[in-house]
């Protein structure tokens, strides 16, 4: 059952593999240098995550992507029910209504969302090719634009940007990748253009227009929104070259970092280990997402090609607007650095996403 | 051997391609921006992020202690108790529970409310000064009930305090927190907000003395404002971490306690007025009086703005010191000036005499009154008996001018050179000037008016006290000095002041014997209009006052005031003893209504008397 056909030669990637361990590693370090004069355990409850998310990895490498193929909706289905049962009976903090409380931990399942929506597309996209060589008209878009934006309208009334516009991120990521007519490309991108003001009104909130109006003009408040902005730049640029040393960061210790250990773990490393541990670092998550491209274009069949997309995606996405913010690139948004980032949820969304990469690539060869 | 399987996927075909350039260009810009914070701003950033956490704390300095002459403390600093708030921790709650705790006038409770809770941005996570100077039972009370006030932090601070009260008020000053101006003006003496700055006398003058030298102290502070005490904290402090204040120096005035509050005793029953007693031969100042005086520590520390109000509208002008700052007309005492012109310049012979009957003609139809009719008169009887009519006479041999020289050679005309209380030089009129300033000019009227201390003549009661000085020691101008030495704070000598005189006036020995027997004769012969108020067993010299004031108080709120303001002033200036001189007075009665010799005489007599008793006693 597990594997319906059984010719494939298992194979280890072992580069991915070493990259997830490596990845974990450093942020683990990071979290200990973050939280560590704060009385709060999130270290240990960091390492638990870590074993949590890699007994997922590993199951969910173990099972034939194949499998997954077939169940796409199924797991799509629970999800949006979660979602919803999110908005009616969920745990709020700050302001907003994400959090499932299971047992003894706090689930965000906008988070773990992320999968079924890379598991549903792909099952689409597989299920219905192209109809025409010139490629998929707009019409062919409908189904897998509903699949997401339901979703991400559920997932904006709890509200939370941050995933919310990852989910839209995928979505357009793994749609742009696929054969379209250019007429479809530009009626997609007019459309962005259009839909962005009708966000701005009638989505956004106050405290997230905010946020990107300080983007904006970081010096239009310095002391409110503008000076975690300033905070940040100051923790990342003081490191220089070689960084202040380990446990030697000062915009950490004495707490001018925001959210350190979620939000901002980046500027905490690379105020402490500098240019140079900050380019290593994004080393890694580069050769992390560019891994998964080169797996998409090996893999088997369509659907695997569209999961290590998708997955792809959601490294390459996270990782760009988590560093951007904090570099006062983009504007401030809740989006973890993957595996890096202190928490469960996010821990596991990484953990299952590369657990699916390790699926495709493990079942690339044949029988010799 | 391994071997990929066929891909099925060729519907993205060379869009991988793309993918890939994509996430590399993306993945460059991040680094770039790496690079340029990193490296390109790395070194301003670190410098940043320093300031971020480090804070300098200011140690103010003890401001310099003020002595008289017997060591007796005239000004020094005590600790007060500053209320401190940090706006994010102090809560309603706080403030509800503070408000309840405390009698707090309405002043404050709006300070805090509307300025202090709506502290914004990062301003909010500083500890702001929310109320100066409470009373020690409520700093107890605040302290234990700590728990209840977060935010709230009570720190001792130095704040002046006079001990002796209002003695000596105007030479001592006051202090007061440095206004925006202030720091603005006077950016070289370094001032930050909540320095105190003296704001007159010799806190005013000796400033740079009296501040000493701030020090300070780093602070690791978290993001909160909060203190990290740390022993590691040290780490990331800037070498020297702390710098000791330097107490400011300490200020020996020349001030003897116990003669200014003999002189400030005697003036009591009068309400507006001055004194000063100076040494002759030195010029140093033993007492320094103008009434009303004002309370120091009442002005250095909160003052009311009612009670402010209260202060500056008293028609007797408390903040006005009347020993230099206010001029006056110095009325008969000026009669010196003319007396001693015409006898150095022998215009006049002492056998020379002249009848008095009351008042004195000249021109058509201009007569000038004297106090009444003096009969025959000498150049000594007339000073003796202060005739007018005499020195009109006199004023028209010794001319205007000549008179305005002999003024100017005393003194009279330019500030002494104390430089306390933006010190007034006075006015001394000359020809010319009332040529310009008048449309018919000059006349001899003027002559007149000046020989007797009226018309435009102005002097201060220093300079008068300056000049009698110089008369006593028989041409010696000495300059008035108030500090006897500063010391710095381990009791050093740093600056001494030896006795400095201006000028020796030079007049030949004759004018002098003239007019110091003249002098005394005011008071130790019959006729002398200060007879009443001699002593017996010192011989006192002087000369009486009596100035006409005819100033209209457009100001004055009822006709009473406005009658004070009309009434005459009482001079009397003099020095003792006559053989051997070693004090001069002068005290000055403003709009007292009555003849010197009843006001200005007996409180001079009584100051000279005081100060011979101590001075004897210190003798024994």
């Amino acid at each position: 059952m597990l594997e319906p056909q059984g010719r494939f030669r298992l194979r280890i990637d072992w580069t991915l593999l070493l990259l997830l361990v490596a990845i974990c590693g450093l942020g683990l370090l990071n979290l200990y240098s973050a939280s560590y004069n704060v009385k709060n355990p999130m270290f240990t409850q960091q390492i638990y995550w870590i074993f949590i998310g890699f007994s997922a990895f590993l199951i969910t490498a173990t099972i034939d992507y194949r499998v997954y193929n077939k169940v796409a909706y199924v797991i799509y289905a629970i999800g949006v029910l979660t979602l919803i049962l999110v908005l009616v009976t969920g745990f709020v903090k700050h302001g907003s209504r994400r959090w499932l409380i299971i047992g003894p931990m706090r689930l965000q399942p906008s988070e773990l969302f992320k999968i079924a929506i890379i598991l549903a597309l792909a099952h689409f996209v597989d299920a219905s090719p192209p109809k025409t060589e010139q490629g998929r008209t707009l019409q062919e878009l409908i189904g897998p634009s509903l699949l997401a934006g339901f979703p991400f309208l559920l997932i904006m009334i709890q509200p939370d940007l941050g995933t919310g516009l990852l989910v839209l991120l995928i979505f357009f990521s793994i749609m742009f990748l696929l054969r379209l007519r250019i007429r479809s490309v530009i009626t997609l991108l007019s459309s962005i253009i259009v839909l962005a003001p009708l966000v701005w009104t009638f989505v956004l909130q106050t405290y997230q227009k905010n946020r990107i109006l300080v983007f904006l003009d970081p010096a239009s408040d310095p002391s409110g929104h503008g000076w975690h902005y300033r905070q940040s730049i100051f923790a990342i640029g003081s490191g220089e070259w070689a960084g202040k040393g380990f446990l030697s960061g000062t915009q950490s210790k004495f707490h001018f970092l925001p959210a350190q250990w979620s939000d901002f773990p980046f500027s905490v490393w690379a105020e402490e280990w500098g240019l140079i541990g900050s380019i290593l670092l994004l080393g890694l998550y580069i050769w992390l997402v560019l891994l998964s491209i080169s797996l998409a274009k090996s893999a088997r069949d369509r659907f695997a090609s569209v999961i290590c997309l998708g997955v792809g995606a959601m490294f390459f996405w996270h990782v760009i607007i988590n560093v951007g913010m904090v570099m006062g690139l983009l504007p401030i948004v809740g989006v973890t650095l993957p595996l890096f980032s202190h928490g469960g949820s996010s821990m596991l969304t990484f953990m299952v996403g590369a657990g699916l990469l390790m699926s495709v690539s493990s079942r690339r060869y044949a029988f010799e | 051997m391994r071997r990929l399987l066929p891909s099925e996927n060729s519907e993205f075909g060379k869009k991988f391609r793309y993918a890939q350039i994509f996430i590399v260009s993306c993945f460059l810009i991040l680094a770039g921006r790496l690079v340029q914070l990193q490296v390109v701003y790395g070194k301003e950033y670190r410098a940043l992020s320093n300031h971020n956490f480090l804070q300098k704390r200011r140690i103010d300095a003890p401001r310099g202690v003020i002595y008289d002459r017997e060591g007796t403390v005239l000004a020094k600093n005590v600790v007060s108790f500053n209320v401190y708030i940090t706006p994010i921790f102090f809560k309603e709650r706080s403030f509800q529970f503070l408000v309840r705790l405390l009698d707090l006038p309405q002043s404050d409770i709006d300070f805090i409310k509307h300025r202090i809770m709506m502290s914004e941005g990062r301003r909010r996570t500083y500890s702001l000064l929310a109320i100066r100077d409470i009373p020690k039972e409520w700093a107890m009370i605040l302290e234990s009930n700590k728990t209840y006030l977060r935010g709230l932090e009570i720190v001792p601070q130095e704040k002046r305090f006079y001990p002796q009260g209002a003695l000596a008020s105007h030479l001592l000053g006051f202090v007061g927190e440095v206004s925006r101006e202030d720091l603005e003006q006077y950016r070289e003496m370094s001032y930050l907000p909540l320095d105190w700055r003296g704001k007159s006398g010799v806190e005013w003058k000796y400033e740079k003395e009296l501040r000493g030298r701030r020090g300070f102290v780093w602070r690791v502070l978290d993001a909160r404002g909060r203190r990290v005490r740390d022993v590691k904290a040290h780490r990331w402090m800037p070498h020297p971490w702390r710098k000791d204040p330097v107490p400011g120096e300490n200020i020996h005035l020349t001030i003897d306690a116990q003669v200014q509050r003999a002189v400030e005793r005697a003036l009591s029953v009068y309400n507006s007025g001055a004194a000063v007693v100076m040494e002759v031969n030195t010029g140093k100042i033993l007492a320094y009086t103008s009434k009303p005086s004002f309370d120091p520590n009442e002005l250095s520390g909160k003052l009311s703005s009612t009670r402010a109000h209260e202060i500056y509208a008293n028609p007797h002008k408390p903040m006005l010191d009347k020993v230099s700052q206010g001029t006056y007309f110095p009325g008969s005492t000026y009669k010196v000036i003319p007396a001693i012109a015409a006898v150095e310049e022998q215009l006049v012979q002492n056998d020379e005499y002249h009848l008095c009957k009351g008042w004195y003609e000249y021109g058509r139809n201009s007569s000038f009154r004297c106090t009444h009719s003096h009969g025959l008169m000498n150049i000594h009887s007339a000073v003796v008996s202060s005739c007018n009519v005499f020195f009109f006479m006199l004023s028209e041999r010794v001319g205007m001018d000549r008179m305005a020289r002999y003024a100017r050679l005393f003194g009279f005309g330019t500030p002494t050179g104390l430089g306390l209380n933006h010190e007034k030089g006075g006015f001394i009129p000359t020809k010319q000037w009332y040529a310009q300033k008048f449309m018919q000019g000059f006349r001899i009227g003027h002559t007149l008016n000046s020989a007797i201390g009226q018309g435009n003549v102005k002097v201060t009661v220093l300079q008068s006290a300056m000049v009698y000085g110089a008369i006593a020691t028989r041409g010696k101008l000495m300059q008035p000095q108030i500090i006897d030495r500063i010391t710095d704070y381990q009791g050093n000598v740093v600056q001494g002041f030896t006795p400095i005189v201006k000028r020796d006036l030079g007049f030949k020995p004759e004018t002098y014997d003239f007019i110091i027997s003249s002098l005394s004769g005011v008071v130790n012969e019959p006729t002398g209009t200060a007879y009443k108020g001699r002593i017996h067993g010192l011989m006192v010299a002087g000369k009486t006052g009596t100035a006409q004031v005819r100033k209209i108080n457009r100001d004055a709120l009822n006709k009473e005031e406005a009658k004070w303001s009309h009434l005459d002033h009482a001079w009397f200036a003099g020095f003792a003893p006559v053989e051997k001189p070693e004090i001069v007075v002068v005290v000055l009665i403003e709009h007292v209504g009555v003849f010197a010799s009843k006001a200005a005489v007996p409180v001079t007599m009584n100051i000279i008397r005081k100060y011979f008793e101590f001075s004897r006693n210190q003798k024994r």
